[in-house]
């Protein structure tokens, strides 16, 4: 039986600006207030089957619900599964390959409806018909790959979901034991949302949802506002019932508009991150307004192991000794960041700290001429953003420094990924970062590392990766639903041999960000949750 | 953009010049005249050194780095010191959790002007970069794809507007529509759209191949979307040439349109042209800083005053030389330019004919 997955210890790294901790718990003892104003960056979409970014996820971390969720606390625990429409965590098969859920009693909709068992079911057949980024988190549920599968044929029904209106049970069934699957069906593309929702984009027309809150409205580039569930009756027992009356987001792109906006007490919270031109001004201003926090991501590098220069091992060596971690989080990044050599970020019980490429230009010289690469052409690739753009010109002029002759392509984000993502582009080396979709060591490695899943276009292994004892490795752990010492170990050995034994990447830091509050909030009630960011349905006012 | 005379300047009297020429007026070439009234406006010739300077600081740029500050205008020192009177100064504070802490970091040493041996004279930016060097490279930039577009879009506006003005009918009506077509669009957003999709993956059509990045790109854009600014006053003029009784008389004579167009017309629109030639330089500066600011002119790690601007915004509270510095080196270069084409109008067309609307 797959038990459940420990609690991970995600340190979120947190740090005030000067400003008294929260408590443990960071709970406000229940008191609610009338409005929360809040500046936000844009949200892809405000749909559950579409959306993808932090920005919708944290706004709407209230409004649809899934039938699991993450515990609403603060620190290492806030990464834990509780059942959220679910009566209780599922019961799992020995094999790891059938899951049973029953819903609560009683629950319904915004708009009143009830919830069904089966529109479980229609959430996932929607999110294939909407073309939902996230359909490929559920390609382990039996029926849905293969050329019949409902991937394929978007035509009658997945057969590894089988529904009992009546009973209020979900039984999923899976083509083979995956690890993270309690991880998955947390995700946003497992919230449900009614049958019948049109098979397409809903963010201005609000779907109805199960949680606390309700979408009222929402503007593209302007605005949203959630307001309360009327039909909610605490139907969801393990998470908080929520703060705010009614939460106002504006929608403030600019991080100095966004920050200029709390200072000047037109928003309550900023979204953004300070800019870094601002941080010290913060820091000593307004410190006790100021949080800082460092959540599960790393940027890092990506070295072409499938081309030269970098098939060759000393190339990549060299270039892991050739950059001065802490002189990026000093540099472009502003302070804001941790140095790491790890692919893994801190506070995952996998992790175990990599301290072998310490600076040294000397010996990534040597390297080099080791390698008998010295001189070659290198096409570096990276984001016009800052602080990327910042962070690639600075491997540019390192790659120059050791030997080499960088030729620089910044492009703007909104192609990017799509660019480097193409072995056409024959992309050398570049800029990428992570976040993790929930905390399992399998959405990094076998998501970005895993030579198996390297494709021709939309790759998400830029670097091409591929090392097929790793490989194994990962294959074997994906298998293993249960997390025990032994098995973070092995996945520990995974992060070492692709980073050091191999040197495949270079992981260089794990970003810090900033939450930023007007003297309205009340700080003792700040509560970070490692996975749902800042926990604005906990916060108060004063 | 509309360039007005500052400089209160007059047509030679037959007293001046008789007084200049010692009681005899001799017959004068239009050239001879133009420089003797340009010479006595010292304001325009005192600007067209400070052009000249300019020129020269730029020019001397790779002196200046490899002998003075000893740094590449691409080299980044982050994580690196440098001495100031003894004492090791960090390029690029340090930032960062320190005993779990944080520390705001990435704040660029400011200008040292001499106090450093020649380094970091204007300070640095965010990766350690010198940033005199990278303002004098910058400035070659700027300045090659100034003159170079200013040059490209004048030789293709003297060539259509000779064609439509001397031909008109359908060649004038096609190169007239063209010219419209262009001028529908404004400036600097045609230029962000081509130079946007240009910077991606360069222009490889036609046998032609420029690279993502070539500062060509640039270049030709500015060109492309400012000829019609300085076709259309070039046509109206041939137009007016076309009617006049020399035109005539050399076509009586059985010159060839070639021979007319190049022998004709050519010269007697020559100080028209060189007028435009030195007022769009200034702006085409001005549409290149415009054009790297927003991303779509010069590369990176390349700098031109506008990438310089461009990345001292980012920095604007607490390093505010980086975008103040490269700002006034515009300003300074334009100013020049401007001034000394204005003097160089009234000296070549003191009726002041000749204008550039934007």
């Amino acid at each position: 039986m797959l038990t459940l997955v420990a609690a991970f210890a995600l340190v979120a790294g947190g740090c005030g600006g000067g400003g008294n901790k929260s408590s443990s718990g960071g709970s406000n003892g229940g008191k609610t207030y009338p409005l929360l104003r809040v500046s936000w960056d844009a949200p892809d979409y405000m749909d559950p089957g579409l959306y993808y970014t932090v920005a919708a996820y944290q706004a709407t971390n209230y409004v649809w619900e899934g039938l699991l969720g993450y515990k609403h606390t603060s620190g290492p625990a806030s990464a834990e599964l509780v059942p959220y429409l679910a009566e209780k965590m599922p019961t799992v098969s020995a094999d790891g390959m059938n899951l049973k859920f029953t819903l609560r009693k009683n629950l319904k909709y915004s708009n009143g409806t009830d919830v069904k068992a089966s529109d479980f079911r229609y959430t996932i057949e929607r999110d294939f018909k909407i073309d939902s980024p996230g359909v490929g988190f559920f390609s382990a549920i039996k029926g849905v790959s293969g050329p019949n599968g409902f991937a394929t044929t978007k035509k009658g029904h997945i057969s590894g979901i089988i529904t009992d209106d009546a009973a209020r049970t979900i039984e999923i069934q899976l083509d083979h034991p995956e690890g993270d699957i309690l991880y998955i069906l947390a995700l946003e593309f497992a919230h449900f949302v009614p049958t019948g929702t049109p098979a397409s984009d809903q963010s201005t027309h609000p779907i109805p949802s199960t949680g606390p809150y309700m979408l009222q409205d929402y503007v593209p580039n302007r605005s949203f506002t959630l307001v309360r569930n009327p039909n909610y009756n605490n139907q969801i027992p393990t998470m908080p019932s929520g703060a705010p009356d009614k939460v106002v987001g504006k929608i403030i792109t600019d991080p100095v508009a966004s920050y200029q906006s709390v200072v000047s007490g037109q928003s309550d919270y900023d979204y953004n991150q300070v800019p870094n031109d601002r941080l010290p001004e913060a820091q000593s201003k307004y410190k006790d307004q100021l949080r800082i926090y460092t959540n599960a991501n790393t940027w890092y590098y990506f070295l072409n192991n499938k081309i030269p220069p970098f098939n060759n091992i000393k190339a990549r060596q060299a270039v892991n000794y050739a950059i001065d971690r802490q002189a990026i989080v000093s540099g472009p990044f502003g302070g804001l960041g941790r140095p790491t050599e790890n692919f893994l970020p801190p506070g995952y019980p996998q992790y175990k700290k990599i301290t072998d490429f310490t600076f040294d230009l000397a010996k990534a010289k040597q390297l080099v001429q080791q390698s008998g690469t010295a001189g070659q052409t290198v096409d570096v690739y990276g984001t016009n953003e800052e602080p990327a753009k910042g962070s690639i010109e600075y491997l540019a002029g390192q790659l120059t420094k050791i030997g080499y002759k960088p030729k620089l392509h910044l492009l703007s984000h909104g192609v990017y990924f799509q660019t480097i993502g193409n072995q056409a582009t024959k992309a050398q080396a570049g800029h990428t970062d992570w976040y993790q979709d929930y905390p399992h060591p399998l959405d990094w490695f076998d998501v970005l590392l895993n030579g198996n899943r390297i494709t021709q276009t939309h790759n998400n292994n830029p670097g091409n990766v591929d090392v097929p004892s790793v490989n194994k490795e990962i294959d074997a752990l994906k298998k293993i639903t249960e997390l025990t010492p032994a098995v973070n170990d092995r996945w520990a050995k995974v992060d070492r041999d692709l980073m050091v034994t191999y040197a495949t990447t270079v992981p260089y830091l794990n970003r810090s960000s900033t939450d930023f509050f007007s003297t309205k909030m009340d700080m003792s009630c700040y509560t970070f949750s490692v996975v749902l960011y800042w926990d604005w349905g906990v916060s108060c006012q004063k | 953009m509309a360039t007005e005379s500052t400089t209160d300047f007059t047509l030679d009297t037959a007293a001046e010049l008789a007084s200049e020429e010692h009681g005899a007026i001799e017959g004068k070439s239009p050239w001879l005249l133009a420089w003797r009234r340009l010479r006595r406006n010292y304001v325009a010739l005192g600007f067209l050194l400070l052009f000249v300077a300019i020129v020269v600081m730029c020019a001397l740029a790779p002196v200046y780095a490899s002998q003075i500050a000893g740094t590449g205008p691409n080299e980044v020192h982050l994580g690196e010191t440098f001495t100031r009177d003894g004492e090791q100064i960090p390029v690029v504070s340090k930032g960062g959790f320190v005993n779990g802490k944080f520390v705001a970091g990435g704040i660029p040493v400011g200008p040292q002007l001499w106090h450093a041996g020649g380094k970091y004279v204007f300070g640095a930016d965010n990766l350690g970069r010198d940033v005199a060097v990278r303002l004098l490279y910058g400035g070659i930039n700027s300045l090659k794809i100034g003159i170079g577009s200013a040059l490209i879009c004048t030789i293709f506006a003297i060539l259509f507007a000779l064609l439509a003005g001397y031909y008109g009918g359908s060649v004038g009506w096609i190169i007239s529509r063209f010219f419209d077509l262009i001028w529908a669009f404004p400036v600097l957003l045609l230029a962000i759209a081509l130079g946007t999709a240009l910077s991606i993956n360069g222009f490889h059509h036609f046998g032609i191949n420029i690279e993502a990045g070539s500062l060509w790109i640039p270049t030709l854009v500015i060109s492309f979307v400012l000829i019609p600014y300085v076709g259309r006053p070039l046509r109206g003029q041939i137009l007016s040439l076309r009617e006049k009784e020399f035109i005539e008389a050399a076509t009586a004579q059985g010159a060839s349109p070639f021979r007319v167009m190049l022998s004709e017309l050519t010269p007697n629109i020559a100080s028209s042209v060189l007028v435009f030639f030195t007022l769009i330089i200034a702006s085409n500066i001005l549409t290149e800083a415009g054009l790297s600011f927003l991303g779509a002119g010069v590369q990176a790690p390349n700098a031109s005053w506008g990438t310089l601007i461009a990345d001292g915004q980012d920095r604007i509270v607490t390093a505010p030389w980086l975008a103040i510095i490269p700002g006034i080196a515009i300003v300074l270069t334009v100013l020049s330019l401007n001034v000394f084409g204005d003097g160089l109008r009234d000296a070549l067309d003191p009726r002041s004919k000749v204008r550039i609307e934007r």
